[in-house]
């Protein structure tokens, strides 16, 4: 923050800015050197243990991270040469550094793994070393090449098809990268691949790809939503019929579309609930209680459509009634209000067992043993076989819960762009305003309430089915916390925040068996240090950032061009 | 005789739901957070006191390892929330309302996991090493019990008055009257009361309102360290986990005394106590009884922050958006 001390006459430069001005010419060497560097170290070995983070004691043959390392390489040396170029809507140094430090804890990673489980940094290979040079060079160019500011008008204008065609090789890359990294089961191989994705995607995102992707996007949004969904719905023909991956998927998709839900809630209408996951548990229960189950408390077995449709009136009621009160209260006392329905609701659900009030729930034990989804004769526990690829039972739920995200997203985006929509974004900024400017206050944060919970009770009537059993501890408030820090962490009000943050909340935990006792650890860091550093998440909606960061020309001037892009 | 025992039972629980509290309004009512962490504070207090036992008076019950434990205990609190204060809400002051609240979920959610891994093994996961033998917190804790205060206990014409029940209702009026003394009568608790009531005029004034706020955060991790000591004693065991509901509780009966006010927060907590004691023996049929008490508590919060937001002693508040 050097501008902020100028004084008249002279200006004071710091370090790091002479350093930039008297090498920044050489930094694109730096970095076109350090990219092939790491290249080379993916065909020199790294370990003289072959068993280490996979076989890597091999010459001119790469294996597991070697090919890592060459990724990091062969993006390294992109940007050195963008950096020769220059081109006005690009920032490669920023990338680079990024990139620098990535591939620097990359390599620290992996040659801390290889000391710790062969025993001693001996085993070290020369490759390893290599590696380190060139993280450590592009690193040096990165930090020597001078920040630039990026002119967002000067993006390439190419004809639609060839804008269509980088969506679809994106995502093509997408689809081959997610199911390469479900398939790795060596947790200190996952931490690396994991590192390395975030690297290379932080280091493009910032220098400046990011803010065209999302321009081409915007340019093309239909064929964008279109792919994307071809590719998740491809992607159990990727898992060979494996149910391991296939399950966590789900769980996923059921977290992913009750977070959407509260993003209606929260990141729309700005009401903050603490109590969410009291939705989803009604729809479970409704959904367990007229189940086939043996268990099943109510004798009314109802098709699954009608209890799906219920399970939504259900879940709706009760966020109309919860809505209520938020005639009267707002912001942290809300919260708390939310909180203590949430709490009522488990506790309900803990008691209602015949002994301490009607029975309804089975109490602590739940309702066990419900039986797997059968539509008109499509059996959802079967194995089914698609051109030669078998399906299992977990992909049967995911198709099913492919078509509910659909759905919601379809909801989201629709409310999103409506009248009603942008009378929650009224509210949510100024509630005062908004009523004054005529906007029915009340109704519409009823509505958000109804609409978040609705979308939660038909999430919970699959979610009942999928899991084959309902129990209170499922619904506790840690699991409104992780809901609410999905929607937090992604970026309040956008869709593909919600599904990046959602993604990694469940994902991360169930592959990552080593961090597994520390997660719920890191995961309250995680929000101290996101609220800290970035309130408004890794997807951010444009007017939402602004909200944080008031004081950012450069941004306000990107919300405007994108407004009008979008045009 | 049952209402006389109910009565008992209510003060001893209000006490505790008391103590508590009143961390919650001192800090409420100097900078308007709703420090969701302070029933963290509350458990990190009791293992405070279980360490200062286990590590200096292993097998010690003498009356004087009281008041050295309550040391312990308040100096584990209030090192932990004025380190959260300065590390977690300080940048957090002028940003939007929102993220304050779910750095204090976060805030919650680490204290908790970190009493749960690192008790018994401080280095987490890089060694083993337990230097004064620990138990592990993964479980429930049994908590040293002190003669004096767990001994046999006395019978006033058929109601069962524990000692450890003296021990806590002593405690929150040691502690309220302590409280009175310092707000009114001294330098320092004039200046919280200044900027409680107008942050940016104190300022002006010279008082040091950073200063004030770590105060303040210093005065509820002491009142709710002794409310841990209390709670050990009483139920004789202690967990990771007791931190949240009891902050909860706590949080409710600040509100029902109106938040920001001191006295509120003890009524309040007194009326949590006794109105949850009372439905366990009093509410008939099938939702009556302990399994459903803590409902009662959330009905009653949910009630009052609908009805009265601004509580039983609390002024009219135009807005509290």
């Amino acid at each position: 923050m050097s501008t902020v001390d100028r004084t008249e006459g002279e200006t004071p430069v710091s370090s790091t800015e002479r350093m930039q001005t008297r090498f920044g010419s050489r930094a694109a060497l730096l970095g076109i050197a350090g990219g092939a560097l790491l290249l080379l170290s993916g065909l020199l070995s790294w370990s003289f243990d072959d068993r280490v983070l996979g076989d890597l004691s091999i010459r001119f043959y790469p294996a597991g991270i070697q090919i890592y390392a060459m990724v990091v390489g062969v993006v390294g040396l992109v940007l050195g040469l963008l950096l020769l170029r220059r081109p006005a809507w690009l920032d490669p140094g920023r990338g680079l550094r990024a990139l620098g430090y990535g591939s620097l804890a990359f390599v620290l990673a992996a040659l801390i793994s290889i000391a710790y489980q062969a025993g001693g940094l001996v085993n070290v290979n020369e490759g390893g070393w290599v590696g380190l040079v060139g993280a450590a060079l592009l690193l040096a160019a990165g930090l020597l090449s001078p920040a630039r500011h990026l002119d967002v008008h000067a993006w390439p204008r190419l004809a639609s098809w060839q804008e269509i065609s980088i969506i679809v090789v994106l995502l093509a890359v997408l689809l081959f990268t997610t199911a390469y990294t479900l398939n790795i089961d060596d947790a200190a191989t996952f931490g690396c691949l994991l590192i390395v994705i975030l690297t290379v995607a932080i280091s493009l995102l910032g220098s400046g790809f990011g803010g065209y992707v999302g321009f081409i996007g915007q340019n093309n949004r239909r064929p964008l939503l279109l792919a994307a969904f071809l590719v998740a719905f491809l992607f159990p023909f990727t898992q060979d019929g494996s149910d391991a991956n296939m399950s966590i998927a789900t769980q996923i998709l059921i977290f992913a579309a009750t977070a959407l839900g509260l993003n209606i809630v929260v990141g729309l209408a700005g009401l903050l609930d603490l109590g969410y996951i009291a939705f989803l548990g009604t729809g479970a229960y409704v959904g367990a209680m007229l189940s086939q189950s043996a268990f099943a408390t109510i004798g009314w077995k109802p098709p699954f459509l009608v209890v799906m449709l219920l399970g939504m009136m259900v879940a709706s009621i009760f966020g109309l009634i919860i809505g209520t009160p938020t005639l009267r209260v707002s912001g942290d006392y809300l919260a708390i209000v939310t909180l203590g329905f949430g709490e009522i609701f488990r506790l309900a659900m803990f008691n209602l067992d015949g002994n301490n009030g009607p029975e309804l729930t089975n109490g602590p034990n739940g309702i066990p043993a419900i039986p797997d989804l059968n539509f008109f004769g499509f059996d959802f526990g079967a194995t089914h076989t698609l051109a030669g690829i078998p399906l299992g039972r977990f992909s049967n739920y995911y198709f099913l819960l492919l078509v509910l995200i659909a759905f919601v997203i379809l909801v989201f985006t629709r409310l999103n762009d409506s009248r009603i929509g942008r009378g929650w974004v009224a509210i949510r900024e100024d509630e005062r305003a908004a009523e004054a400017m005529g906007v029915n206050v009340f109704g519409l944060k009823l509505l958000a309430f109804a609409v978040g919970a609705s979308l939660a009770g038909l999430a919970g009537t699959i979610k009942a089915h999928q899991d084959t059993s309902v129990t209170p501890d499922q619904y506790i408030f840690l699991e409104s916390a992780f809901l609410l820090a999905a929607v937090v962490l992604g970026g309040m009000g956008t869709v593909a925040g919600v599904l990046v943050g959602a993604t990694i909340l469940k994902l991360l935990p169930e592959k990552a068996r080593v961090v597994n006792d520390y997660r719920l650890l890191i995961f309250g860091l995680l929000l101290v240090i996101m609220m800290r550093f970035r309130p408004e998440g890794i997807v951010p909606s444009k007017r939402r950032q602004l909200e944080f960061h008031e004081d950012d020309e450069e941004l306000v001037e990107l919300a405007q061009t994108e407004h009008l892009e979008a045009k | 005789m049952e209402f006389a025992q109910q009565l008992v039972n209510g003060l001893t629980l209000g006490s505790l739901y008391a103590l508590i509290a009143v961390g919650y309004t001192v800090v409420y009512g100097i900078i308007q957070l709703i420090n969701f962490a302070h029933g963290e504070i509350f458990m990190i207090g009791a293992f405070g006191a279980l360490s200062t036992w286990l590590v200096f008076f292993d097998g010690n019950t003498s009356v004087w390892v009281l008041p050295i434990m309550i040391i312990g205990a308040i100096a584990a609190s209030v090192i932990v929330a004025v380190l959260m204060e300065r590390v977690a809400y300080r940048p957090l002051r002028n940003a939007p309302r929102l993220a304050p609240l779910i750095t204090a979920i976060g805030i919650s959610v680490f204290l908790q996991e970190l009493v749960r891994l690192g008790y018994n093994n401080p280095l987490l996961f890089i060694s083993t090493w337990n230097p004064f033998n620990f138990p592990s917190a993964k479980q429930k804790v049994p908590f040293p019990q002190i003669d004096v205060v767990t001994g046999a206990a006395f019978n006033l014409g058929g109601v069962t008055i524990q000692r450890s029940t003296i021990f806590t209702i002593g405690a929150l009026i040691v502690c309220a009257a302590g409280l009175f003394y310092f707000v009114s009568r001294t330098r320092t608790g004039r200046a919280m009361q200044a900027v409680s009531q107008d942050p940016d005029t104190a300022r002006l004034m010279g008082i040091n309102v950073d200063r004030i706020i770590v105060v303040a955060f210093v005065i509820g991790a002491t009142l709710a360290a002794v409310a841990g000591v209390a709670q050990g004693l009483q139920v004789t065991n202690i967990n990771f986990k007791m931190g949240f509901l009891a902050g909860l509780k706590a949080f409710t009966a600040a509100v029902l005394g109106g938040i920001g006010n001191v006295w509120g927060a003890v009524l309040g907590g007194l009326t949590l106590g006794l109105v949850e004691s009372m439905a366990v023996q009093f509410i008939p049929g099938t939702f009556g009884g302990s399994p459903w008490k803590d409902v009662w508590a959330f009905a009653i919060l949910i009630l009052v922050l609908v009805f009265r937001p601004q509580g039983l002693l609390g002024a009219k508040v135009v807005d509290r958006a």
